[in-house]
């Protein structure tokens, strides 16, 4: 049997750690914000032959009637190189100027085929909007779970346990959120998508845990010192939790490594931090939340003593 | 659960082999030259943009106008009207009355080569023109010809308001009401059709597109005038909704579109099929190799609830519509087969904790199953808590989460992410199928295929080999 509870300042060390450099990379490398949360437009045009890319930026600015940055990004799926142009503007661009745009692109660089690949145009206020209203959702669905948890596992006290559950759970978004600012991949649409199966995959994977918790607590009744009580929760139950990772990372393992084959980007740059995610996930399930709640509950115990003993 | 007999396996098994065979591959006929979908395969799945590459628009009336429903109604009626004669019916279209905005999402056509998405998003904001116009005589390709094309009766603005009425005999029709200009020209216009023998017809255009062709049985000279022609209800709204976008003061204005080509299309489909089967075996050869029997069983259960997971997306019948599959629908999809993966592992390991405490196996199957409900029950739920929220605060505004919700996401306007409302569904839908499948289907054959004297050993089942 590992003893869980006896290492848990190695867990909060690791998890301080890793909370505390993910906020230091954010706060100096900065969060790669994509344009569908913070507004403002990119523009991706295929071209054939040579272009001089200062003369199409000037050419740009001139019609636009604003400042714009221009990269080039070659596109894996079709080998060819694209101009990805994107403008200082967050307020979005008019689709009547849009239009005017590649009308005058592909009249002065007409020996180029220039081609409109992909637009990505935002309004900041609704990029913003949608950014709030993500954040209200995953709020929302803290709170109701911490009250679902507080009723089923009123045995092992409920409203703590909702609480460290959901610990966890930030806990998670936060490694999820440090491979998107070390590995710089945007927050997009998938970042949502990656933090929302995380969520329920961490969520489900803690309440595996308690669920075992509140079992023994029934079998051995509260003569068990809580300490023991999670360790045998979790040392019963830590099968499960590594079969059922290993086998749900190495089906991602297998799509991103296919995906990657076959050149699908936005899928392996989605699947990579649902890897890290998962882990994270399994890894605060297992060690970080029983711990915390063993402190809780200890700490509680010591409260509710010494003041039994003022009384007397 | 009382007795399972033998012959439930086999049940179970055919049952979920039919769901899992038609689900993909789907089932058709042709009879002549006419194609007929009985049941709809994966390849009827509807991908979202961000998948095959499409058009995401968000249209609103000019910045500080503020737009009646009535306008908002008949705006997004233009933008259907103009959907159409560009030959795109594959189309979401949502407008909110709270916030004037309507959302429009439409994929591109397969073999797509010279569209302009550009082009086509300038075009359907702008103004509509609206015209009454004399004969319904039109060209091949549906243009206004002859006389139709030379003789404009009434424009948009000679219209002050359109609705749907009800007559004395209870016929709904749409009741016009013109401006004194107008009422001018339509007196004219309507003594001299309706003398004609037969009567006269006036058409009314929006754009290029012929919207009514209604005969004129009276000279109307006060302006206002009536279209009957057996309309029901949604019908008589509709045109009168169009007839009103003629009159719209102002042009829809875009500044949040975009355009995703479709590059990533086919190849990427393909690619994400394999890596989703290859995985799937994968799952399979380690669920066998770690629990043997039960191993197979989650296997079958497993390819049960992929299965109806493409069902539930495609619609599976003909008659019920599909739900757009986008990336992070996908993710759902992986997310609600790991929870049922999951739920087998759970059971299995149960399962093997009773037979070491030295249970027979019939007992160590009952227990696994009760004693790994709860936690498969309460982590399931929290799971559905996380679908059901996604889908009320990112899902179309009339649908039922999304009323439930409204006192929370209320201060928002509806959401242009189609894509968080598909995560929602499929998770919400995978694990439904995970109490069927990972839970009553798999306790369904195990105990059945238990009652094979082949298959009673322990050893098959993770207890100690004798």
């Amino acid at each position: 049997m590992i003893d869980f509870v006896g290492k848990r300042k190695i867990f909060f060390i690791i998890s301080i750690a890793l909370v505390a450099v993910t906020l230091l990379g954010s706060l100096f490398l900065g969060l790669n914000l994509d344009i569908q949360y913070k507004g403002g437009t990119m523009l991706t045009y295929s071209y054939t032959g040579d272009i001089n890319k200062d003369d199409f930026l000037s050419k740009v600015q001139e019609v636009v009637g604003g400042s714009a940055a221009i990269q080039e990004s070659s596109d894996l799926a079709t080998g060819s190189t694209n101009l990805v142009v994107s403008l200082a503007s967050t307020s979005g661009l008019s689709a009547d100027k849009q239009v005017e745009l590649t009308d005058a692109l592909s009249q002065t660089f007409a020996a180029n085929n220039i081609h409109t690949e992909s637009i990505s145009n935002v309004n900041a206020s609704i990029g913003r909007e949608f950014f709030l209203k993500s954040l209200v959702a995953v709020l929302f669905a803290a709170i109701v779970m911490v009250v679902y948890i507080g009723f089923r596992f009123k045995r092992i006290s409920g409203w703590s346990a909702g609480v460290m559950a959901v610990i966890a759970l930030v806990h998670d978004i936060i490694a999820v959120v440090a491979v998107f600012v070390f590995f710089r991949l945007s927050v997009d649409a998938n970042f949502m998508a990656v933090v929302l199966t995380i969520l329920g995959y961490s969520i489900n994977d803690t309440i595996v845990i308690y669920d075992r918790i509140r079992e023994n607590r029934r079998i051995y009744g509260q003569k068990l010192p809580v300490g023991e009580l999670v360790n045998k929760s979790i040392n019963q139950s830590m099968k499960r939790a590594i079969v059922t990772t290993v086998t749900t990372v190495m089906a991602l393992v297998v799509i991103a490594v296919v995906t990657l084959i076959f050149n699908v980007t936005p899928i392996v740059t989605f699947v990579f931090p649902l890897i890290i995610g998962l882990l994270s996930g399994t890894y605060s399930s297992v060690c970080l939340v029983p711990c915390m709640w063993v402190m809780w509950q200890e700490y509680r115990a010591k409260k509710a003593q010494q003041t039994d003993a003022k009384k007397k | 659960m009382k007795k399972v007999g033998k012959p439930v396996f086999f049940v179970v098994f055919v049952l979920i082999l039919l769901l899992t065979l038609t689900a993909f591959l789907g089932v058709s006929t042709t009879f002549g030259d006419i194609p007929t979908t009985w049941i709809k395969g994966a390849q009827d799945i509807r991908w979202g943009i961000d998948v095959r590459g499409g058009v995401d628009a968000t249209f609103s009336p000019p910045d500080g106008y503020d737009a009646t429903d009535e306008e908002m109604a008949a705006a997004e009626q233009i933008i259907k009207v103009r959907m159409v004669s560009q030959n795109i019916t594959d189309y979401e279209i949502y407008t909110d009355y709270d916030k004037d905005r309507i959302i429009v999402r439409f994929p591109w056509k397969e073999d797509e080569t010279d569209f302009n998405p550009e082009d086509a998003i300038a075009e359907l904001g702008a103004t509509a023109r609206l015209t009454f116009r004399e004969g319904y005589e039109t060209d091949a390709s549906g243009l206004p010809s002859g006389v139709t094309a030379d003789t404009i009766i009434l424009e948009g603005k000679d219209v002050e308001e359109a609705a749907p009425a009800m007559t004395n005999t209870n016929e709904i029709v749409v009741s016009l009401k013109l401006t004194s200009e107008g009422a001018e020209k339509f007196a004219e216009a309507t003594t001299r059709l309706s003398s004609q023998s037969p009567k006269g017809i006036i058409s009314i255009w929006m754009d290029d597109v012929m919207i009514s062709y209604p005969r004129v049985n009276d000279a109307i000279l006060n302006g206002e005038a009536s279209i009957s022609g057996g309309f029901d209800a949604a019908g008589a709204k509709e045109l009168a909704d169009k007839i009103n976008a003629g009159a719209l003061p102002f042009a829809l204005q875009t500044t949040n579109f975009s355009t995703i080509s479709p590059t990533l299309g086919v190849g990427a489909r393909d690619a994400m099929v394999l890596a989703g089967f290859i995985a799937f075996i994968a799952i399979c050869v380690l669920m066998i190799i770690l629990y043997r029997l039960p191993g197979i069983v989650a296997c079958i259960a497993l390819m049960g609830q992929a299965a109806g997971t493409i069902a539930a997306i495609t619609g599976y019948l003909p008659s019920i519509s599909s739900f757009t599959l986008t990336l992070p629908g996908i993710a759902g999809i992986i997310l609600s087969i790991g929870v049922g993966v999951d739920a087998n592992v759970i059971t299995y390991e149960r399962i093997r904790e009773e037979l070491r405490l030295g249970r027979g196996i019939d007992a160590a199957i009952d227990a696994g199953y009760k004693r790994a409900f709860t936690a498969i029950f309460d982590g399931n739920i929290t799971v559905v808590f996380v679908a059901v929220i996604l889908m009320g605060a990112f899902g179309p505004p009339a649908s039922i989460f999304a009323m439930m919700l409204k006192p929370v996401f209320g201060i928002f306007g509806s959401s242009t992410t189609g894509a968080i409302y598909s995560f929602g569904y499929t998770l919400l839908v995978g694990i439904i199928l995970n109490f069927l499948m990972g839970v009553t289907a798999s306790r369904l054959m195990l105990k059945s295929l238990s009652k094979f004297k082949p298959l009673r050993k322990a050893w098959l089942y993770g207890g100690e080999k004798k």
